[in-house]
C-alpha cells in the first residue's frame, strides 16, 4: 500500500503548490473561494496521508521545492485548466489506493478520489467545459 | 453379463422377452440419467454482487431517457450523463461476464411534461443514491474490482453536482 500512498502524496502536495500558481489569476470572488476550498482539502489530505505513512513506518520522498508547470498560467483561462488538470491527476492518483486498502483506509481513499473528481466537474463548469464530468474519473486515459 | 444373457435367452421366449424388456429398462435409465442432467434448469447460481450496480446503472440510464424524452430541451445537458451510466453498464457486464440486454430508449410512455426543475431535481436525488450504494459496493469489493467500481461511485457524485 505504501507505494501508492506515496504517490497520492507526491499529488496533493503538487495540488497545495499549483492553487497557489492558480489563486494568483483568479479575479472572482467565487473562483477565489472555490481555490480556496480545495487547496484547503489538498492540505487535509496531505496531512492524512503523511500521518498514515508515519503511522506504517515508511518514509515518503520530500517534497521538491518547485515543479513545473505543464503549460504557462497567466489568466484565468489558463488557471480554470490547470486546476482542471490537477484535480484529474490527484482523482488518478487515489485511484489505485482502493486496491490496496480495506475498511475505513478505502473509505477514505473513495472520499478523497470522490472530491477530487467533483471539484475537477466544478472547475470544468465555471470553465464552461463541456461535458463536466467523465465517466470513469480517476481511471488513465 | 453378455454370457449370462445368451444362456438365459436360450432357456424360454419368456425369459428372453424379459431379458429384453430388462435391458430395455437399462438403456432407458440409462439414457434418463443423462437426460436427467440435462433437463435440470441450470443450477441457480448466485447473482454477482455487483449485479444490482449494473441494474441500477441501466435504471439510470433509463430515466436520463425518459426525461429527455419528456424535456427535449435538457438534452445536450443530459444525454453525455445517461451515456456514462450506458459506459458503467458496459464494463460492468464485461467484468461479471453477462450481456446485457439490447440497448433502446425504454419505450416508456413519457409522462406529463414537468418542470424542467423537477426533472433536474429528482435525477440528482437518483444520482445521489446512486452515489451511496456504489460507494457501499466499492468498499465491499474484492481488490481487482474496487478502482472500477470507486471510478463509477466518484462518477455519480460528479452527475449530481453537474446537475445543481
Amino acid at each position: 500500500m505504501n507505494p501508492q500512498l506515496g504517490a497520492a502524496l507526491a499529488a496533493e502536495e503538487a495540488a497545495i503548490y499549483a492553487y497557489g500558481v492558480i489563486g494568483v489569476r483568479l479575479n472572482s470572488r467565487g473562483d477565489e473561494t472555490e481555490a480556496r476550498a480545495a487547496e484547503q482539502a489538498h492540505r487535509g489530505r496531505r496531512d492524512y496521508l503523511v500521518a498514515r505513512l508515519s503511522q506504517l513506518k515508511a518514509s515518503s520522498a520530500p517534497s521538491p521545492a518547485g515543479y513545473e508547470l505543464p503549460f504557462p498560467v497567466t489568466d484565468r483561462a489558463s488557471a480554470l485548466k490547470l486546476a482542471i488538470q490537477v484535480e484529474d491527476g490527484v482523482t488518478q492518483s487515489w485511484r489505485p489506493v482502493l486496491a490496496v486498502t480495506t475498511g475505513n483506509d478505502r473509505g477514505t481513499a473513495l472520499a478523497a478520489m470522490t472530491e477530487a473528481a467533483v471539484r475537477a466537474t466544478r472547475w470544468r463548469r465555471l470553465a464552461e467545459v463541456a461535458p463536466a464530468t467523465l465517466a470513469f474519473p480517476g481511471r488513465p486515459e | 453379463m453378455v454370457l449370462t444373457g445368451a444362456v438365459r435367452m436360450s432357456v424360454t421366449r419368456h425369459s428372453r422377452r424379459r431379458l429384453l424388456g430388462a435391458a430395455a429398462g437399462l438403456a432407458t435409465a440409462g439414457l434418463s440419467g443423462c437426460g436427467l442432467l440435462d433437463d435440470d434448469p441450470a443450477p441457480p447460481e448466485a447473482p454477482d454482487p455487483l449485479q444490482p450496480l449494473l441494474d441500477e446503472a441501466l435504471a439510470l440510464a433509463a430515466s436520463y431517457d425518459r426525461a429527455i424524452l419528456s424535456q427535449p430541451g435538457l438534452a445536450s445537458r443530459l444525454t453525455p450523463l445517461a451515456d456514462d451510466h450506458r459506459a458503467h453498464a458496459a464494463e460492468l457486464a464485461r467484468l461479471i461476464g453477462r450481456t446485457l440486454p439490447s440497448s433502446g430508449t425504454s419505450a416508456v410512455a413519457s409522462g406529463p411534461a414537468g418542470a424542467a426543475a423537477a426533472t433536474i431535481a429528482s435525477l440528482r436525488a437518483a444520482e445521489q443514491a446512486g452515489q451511496k450504494s456504489a460507494t457501499a459496493a466499492c468498499k465491499a469489493a474484492p481488490p481487482e474490482r474496487a478502482a472500477l467500481v470507486g471510478s463509477i461511485a466518484a462518477c455519480r457524485a460528479t452527475h449530481a453536482e453537474a446537475l445543481r
